[in-house]
């Protein structure tokens, strides 16, 4: 079972997308801060984490930068509410961008996607 | 000699002497014989019977007659001269006044050449005006006036008599109807007159470095004078009178008798000279003020071009208060608008088909995805405000934009092919905004979907740009129909739906990207979006 770190500061949408992808056979742990996001890295290994661009007073692609240098082997999907950081160099470090949208088709999609294509990666590397 | 003949007397009374008149009344008791008797009949007949009895007074008074008859003729000389100096010193007064109070070149050079050359001036024949070009280096000739010949000089002269103009009529008049006729009359001249500053040797050079003027006489066989400038002159004496103003060569006046060749003294030289300074200070003054007046327009353009920036910084902030807006718009109505819609979306999913709410529940899915679109098109919107461009790889542009919309695209069975061009120059272009249009045309939601799902992309050089065409083979509908879609808003359909393709057209006409759409209700649509290639084909 793949686990995934959910990084968003809504408190609703934490919850929506461990409930969805929990569904979807996933194992979900959810953060609200960068600062609870590394607490929960330091507590274990994940195999993608979902980020949200905008966190309270902080920013998620500083995080992705983070986790892009320290956790070079995690995937990291982001996930906003703004379409146009999909063409920005600065989202361009993520592996996978998604507009937050109440149908998580694509959300889900796109996680499937990116563990696919690590799990490729796996394989060709041993 | 009669002792008490009327010029011996001291006193005598009117009725005696003829030559008295009236008005002259004081000299019935003095100097009457210096005045008058020296002319009257009885007087010289005194005189003569006096030489001829040898009385030694008579030759005294001749001597006194004589020495009197000098100091006169010498004292009306003086007056004369007086009268000249104080005619020369009321003109050059005028004549300051009016270069005092002018600040244009043109009227000044007018004044200055018409006060040389009229009649009423200094009435030299003819003037040419060099000035001193320190940028480029040259002495270079300015303006002439005179006449150029007998017969215009005839005309010219006899038309300023009649019109009896003062001078500064004259000067006002040359400057307004003749200044650049003149100009070009001597064009020839002034363009042989002018010589680099390096050229030391050269009496023109040299009189200027030397700031002191130069009477020019016998130039044929002057060493100093070339003999160009004499066959250009034409004459054999000329004045060369270097204008000074404070200690800086200003140009030169050169002047002539070209027609007359009345002898040029030195005192019109001196005369001249004492105009010269007040020509070279009026000309600094006004080519200061020429200087000035340039400045001030720089000055005044980058004032305006500030002030437009100023403008623009308040629009930026404006748009950036804008962006700010938007983006907590997008926070605050995204998010609660995706709770609302997951949530509704994760209980419909785990609703039985008999539940009654079902219904209600399909309902907010609906609204919120509805919403949701609405949302996506206003940000995109406020997005396509200020795009930033540069330039990028049409080829990247079109594989990211089909990499975006594969999945969609091939899930509803349709078929994309790409045929890149050879080539192909980068285009000048906002990549985020030309790549949401492109997704937007590959995904858009025209009605009329027929059998031949297929989407064909190439690209190519073209004249004013890379032409980018996307041919959708499944959209059947008419011009009419489409260019009805291209007009925001003004889609019957509810908002979120129609908006994309008109958003498209302001993005890209926005960046100066011409957008032609063509569509056949057979063949399908056709986009033809041409992508500059320079900065300068922006709009």
């Amino acid at each position: 079972m793949s686990r995934l770190l959910v990084v968003d500061d809504e408190a609703n949408i934490r919850l929506l997308y461990a409930e969805e992808l929990k569904d979807e056979g996933y194992e979900v742990v959810t953060a609200a801060t960068s600062a609870e996001a590394a607490e929960k890295l330091q507590g274990g290994v994940f195999d993608l984490a979902v980020l949200d661009i905008k966190l309270k007073n902080e920013s998620g692609i500083e995080l992705l930068q983070k986790l892009v240098k320290e956790r070079h082997d995690m995937p990291v999907i982001l996930c906003s509410a703004f379409s146009c950081y999909k063409d920005d160099f600065s989202a361009w470090l993520a592996d996978g961008y998604v507009v937050k949208s109440g149908d998580l088709t694509e959300l889900k999609q796109e996680i499937a996607r990116v563990l696919a294509k690590k799990a490729m990666k796996v394989k060709a590397d041993v | 000699m009669d002792r008490n003949s009327c010029w011996n007397r001291n006193v005598i009374e009117q009725e005696e002497c003829p030559n008295i008149g009236e008005g002259e009344e004081d000299l019935l008791v003095s100097q009457r014989v210096t005045e008058k008797c020296r002319d009257c009949a009885v007087f010289s007949a005194d005189l003569e019977r006096l030489r001829s009895d040898d009385n030694p007074l008579a030759p005294l008074l001749s001597e006194v007659l004589i020495e009197n008859s000098r100091q006169k003729t010498q004292i009306q000389s003086l007056v004369s001269f007086l009268d000249n100096k104080t005619l020369e010193m009321r003109f050059l007064h005028e004549l300051g006044s009016v270069l005092q109070s002018s600040v244009d070149l043109d009227e000044v050079l007018s004044v200055a050449l018409t006060a040389i050359t009229a009649g009423k001036g200094f009435g030299m024949n003819r003037a040419f005006l060099l000035l001193n070009n320190r940028e480029e280096g040259f002495l270079k000739g300015y303006l002439g006036l005179g006449p150029r010949n007998i017969d215009e000089a005839c005309r010219v002269w006899d038309e300023i008599i009649q019109n009896d103009m003062d001078l500064q009529t004259l000067a006002q008049n040359f400057r307004l109807n003749k200044l650049s006729s003149e100009r070009e009359k001597f064009h020839d001249v002034l363009e042989q007159l002018t010589v680099p500053l390096s050229n030391k040797d050269h009496i023109l050079i040299k009189a200027l470095d030397g700031k002191v003027p130069l009477l020019v006489e016998n130039a044929y066989y002057h060493p100093d004078v070339p003999a160009e400038l004499t066959r250009l002159l034409g004459v054999d004496t000329f004045l060369l009178m270097p204008l000074i103003s404070r200690n800086r060569r200003v140009g030169m006046i050169i002047a002539d008798n070209f027609i007359t060749h009345r002898p040029i003294t030195d005192e019109d030289m001196h005369s001249l000279e004492t105009f010269a300074f007040t020509v070279a200070f009026a000309i600094e003054r006004a080519s200061l003020y020429d200087k000035l007046q340039v400045e001030l327009n720089r000055v005044t353009e980058a004032g305006k071009k500030l002030k437009e920036q100023q403008e623009l910084i308040v629009r930026m902030e404006n748009m950036a208060l804008v962006g700010r807006i938007t983006s907590s718009i997008a926070h605050s109505v995204r998010n609660p608008l995706m709770i609302i819609g997951g949530f509704a979306r994760s209980m419909l999913k785990n609703s039985p088909e008999s539940d009654p709410k079902r219904t209600f529940i399909e309902s907010i899915v609906s609204e919120t995805r509805q919403l949701e679109g609405v949302l996506d098109e206003i940000l995109n919107y406020s997005d396509s405000l200020y795009p930033t461009r540069d330039f990028w790889d049409v080829n990247q542009l079109i594989e990211t934009a089909l990499h975006d919309t594969a999945d969609t695209l091939t899930s509803q069975g349709y078929a994309i092919g790409y045929s890149p061009g050879h080539d192909l120059q980068a285009v000048y272009i906002d990549f985020k905004q030309v790549s949401y249009c492109l997704r937007t045309i590959l995904q858009n939601d025209v009605n009329g979907i027929g059998d031949d799902l297929t989407i064909a992309i190439s690209s190519r050089n073209g004249e004013n740009g890379v032409i980018l065409q996307i041919e959708d083979r499944s959209r059947h509908v008419s011009q009419a129909e489409l260019e009805h879609l291209l007009v925001p808003f003004s889609e019957t359909r509810d908002l979120g739906a129609g908006l994309g393709l008109a958003l498209c057209k302001a993005m890209l006409e926005k960046q100066g990207i011409p957008f032609v759409v063509q569509a056949d209700v057979k063949e399908g649509i056709r986009y033809a979006i041409t992508l500059p290639t320079r900065k300068e084909e922006q709009s």
